[in-house]
């Protein structure tokens, strides 16, 4: 059996591709961290105007809008993607650092108050939901609809269902704004200018719906394998509680080895030799960033987590301009949360597990726990 | 410690007396634009590019792999690139100039 963190070592090591199947579409695998980064760059050739196709398996089923700016290429990429980098910037600002710490904070008191927490569902969602008002400049009590959401909108349960209804939701929030503007996400939107125009319902929807379901999964799973990592190493805690230094190379080493998304789709506008597998024009290439993070060619022992490796040139949050908007977010939410649990937090004990495995036909990778239920103990001073 | 001189984007000087760290740390507390370092410092990002002043090259010393690599997929790349991360500042580098490579297209 393949390791279900690193399922394609042998794959990557024997070759440059993998020819995937899903859902009976055959679909090259670039498997090796080089050739991951340069087709990433190579726009013109693998091409992510594809609505609805960039991801694996596609969402033509669970959403009915193009997702902005991942899926336009150049040069109305840029365009799309500055109209809302300011808000995807917000993480480096003080009052947002501030709301941030305090959640951490009152997640961290209820964990250490209870006997027995289920980390994915009473933590990590949480967590996500209410960051997630802070950057989108929304009202705090909005978090608990996104909330029932789960982890993921479109994976759990009835994905088409819930992918119209959070399309709803969202044009109920446009609908909203537009009477009453703030300065919130969806008021930006509806303000914004492309072109010397207005943006349509559908484009808005389609930024709405990528903030929404993009970092999702994400960072909710990224959190929770960070806890039960130092579940499982308690001396790691104290580790970096000598060396708080450490914190940013231990969350770029956490963001590589757990990174949710296996990969991640383009389409091949013309016929397209794939390390000698050819895609016809139209089909679909994946850049397999989780297996680009396992290079052995690139980071020494890839399988095991090294809290001070530098360099680390891993490609978690993608490579080129479609490099994720939300990475400022995600790095600021586990660099609190590692420099937070080294503090508070002595040990931490699992009482039950169970690992959430991604399935494709012809492999299987743990991307994270569908059920972690731990018990915590505070640190014995505060540091 | 050392003093660096980081030539901005539109083109001011920015001088810090007393240089500590890497250069893409001392340019972030300096709030110089385009010296993100978003990645902390682990060679992953490219957001703290800049041009060594071609007197310093020798000095300064030519990229490792991993870092060679990553700025071999910068498009503003030239011969006296380094990412700021990876040049860690010493007595020698005192009186270090470096300009701050555009953003990426």
């Amino acid at each position: 059996m393949p390791d279900p963190d690193d399922p394609f070592r042998e794959a990557r090591e024997r070759c440059p591709i993998h020819l995937g199947d899903f859902q009976g579409e055959t679909i090259p695998m670039i498997l090796r961290h080089k050739d991951v980064r340069k087709a990433a760059k190579d726009w013109k050739t693998y091409s992510s105007d594809a609505p609805r196709r960039v991801p694996i398996p596609s969402e033509e089923d669970v959403r009915t809008v193009r997702q902005y700016p991942l899926e336009v290429d150049p040069p109305v990429h840029s365009e799309y993607r500055k109209l809302v980098e300011p808000f995807f910037l917000r993480p480096k600002l003080p009052e947002f650092q501030a709301k941030l710490d305090a959640l951490q904070n009152r997640l961290i008191d209820e964990a250490l108050q209870q006997d027995r927490i289920e980390i994915l569902r009473e933590f990590a969602i949480p967590l996500q939901s209410h960051a997630l008002t802070y950057l989108l400049n929304v009202d705090e009590k909005e978090a608990e609809t996104w909330i029932g959401w789960g982890v993921h909108v479109f994976k759990e349960g009835d994905g088409s269902s819930k992918g119209a209804f959070m399309e709803q939701y969202c044009r109920s929030m446009f609908e909203q704004a537009e009477q009453s503007p703030g300065e919130d996400f969806f008021s930006a939107l509806n303000q914004a200018e492309f072109q010397g125009r207005k943006l349509s319902m559908e484009e808005k929807l389609g930024y709405a719906n990528i903030a929404f379901a993009g970092g999702r999964d994400t960072i909710i799973y990224t959190a929770v394998r960070i806890i039960a990592y130092f579940a499982d190493n308690p001396k790691a805690l104290a580790c970096i509680r000598e060396h708080p230094e450490m914190i940013n190379t231990a969350a770029e080493e956490f963001f590589r080895m757990y990174i949710p998304l296996t990969h991640i789709g383009r389409v091949c506008p013309h016929d397209t030799d794939v390390h000698g597998h050819t895609v016809q024009a139209g089909g679909r290439v994946s850049l397999a960033w989780s297996s680009a993070n396992r290079d052995a060619e690139v980071f020494e022992d890839p399988n095991t987590v090294k809290l001070d490796r530098k360099p680390n040139p891993h490609v978690a949050f993608g490579f080129g301009i479609h490099n994720c908007l939300g990475a400022h977010h995600a790095r600021a939410i586990m660099r609190g949360l590692i420099l937070k649990l080294s503090e508070r937090v002595e040990r931490i004990e699992v009482l039950e597990r169970e690992d959430h495995i991604e399935k494709a036909a012809d492999y299987a990778r743990k991307i994270g726990y569908e059920k972690l239920v731990t018990r915590w103990h505070p640190a014995t001073k505060s540091y | 410690m050392p003093k660096v001189t980081f030539i901005t984007r539109d083109g001011k000087e920015v001088v810090v007396p007393d240089g500590c760290g890497t250069l893409m740390e001392i340019g972030r507390e300096h709030e110089i634009e385009g010296i993100e370092g978003d990645c902390g410092g682990v060679c992953s990002c490219s957001t703290c590019h800049v041009y060594v002043s071609p007197e310093w090259m020798e000095r300064v010393g030519p990229p490792e792999d991993m870092e060679d690599d990553t700025l071999d997929f910068n498009e503003q790349r030239k011969a006296n690139s380094r990412l700021g991360c990876q040049v860690e500042l010493t007595d020698a580098l005192d009186g270090l100039v470096v300009e701050v490579a555009p953003a990426e297209d």
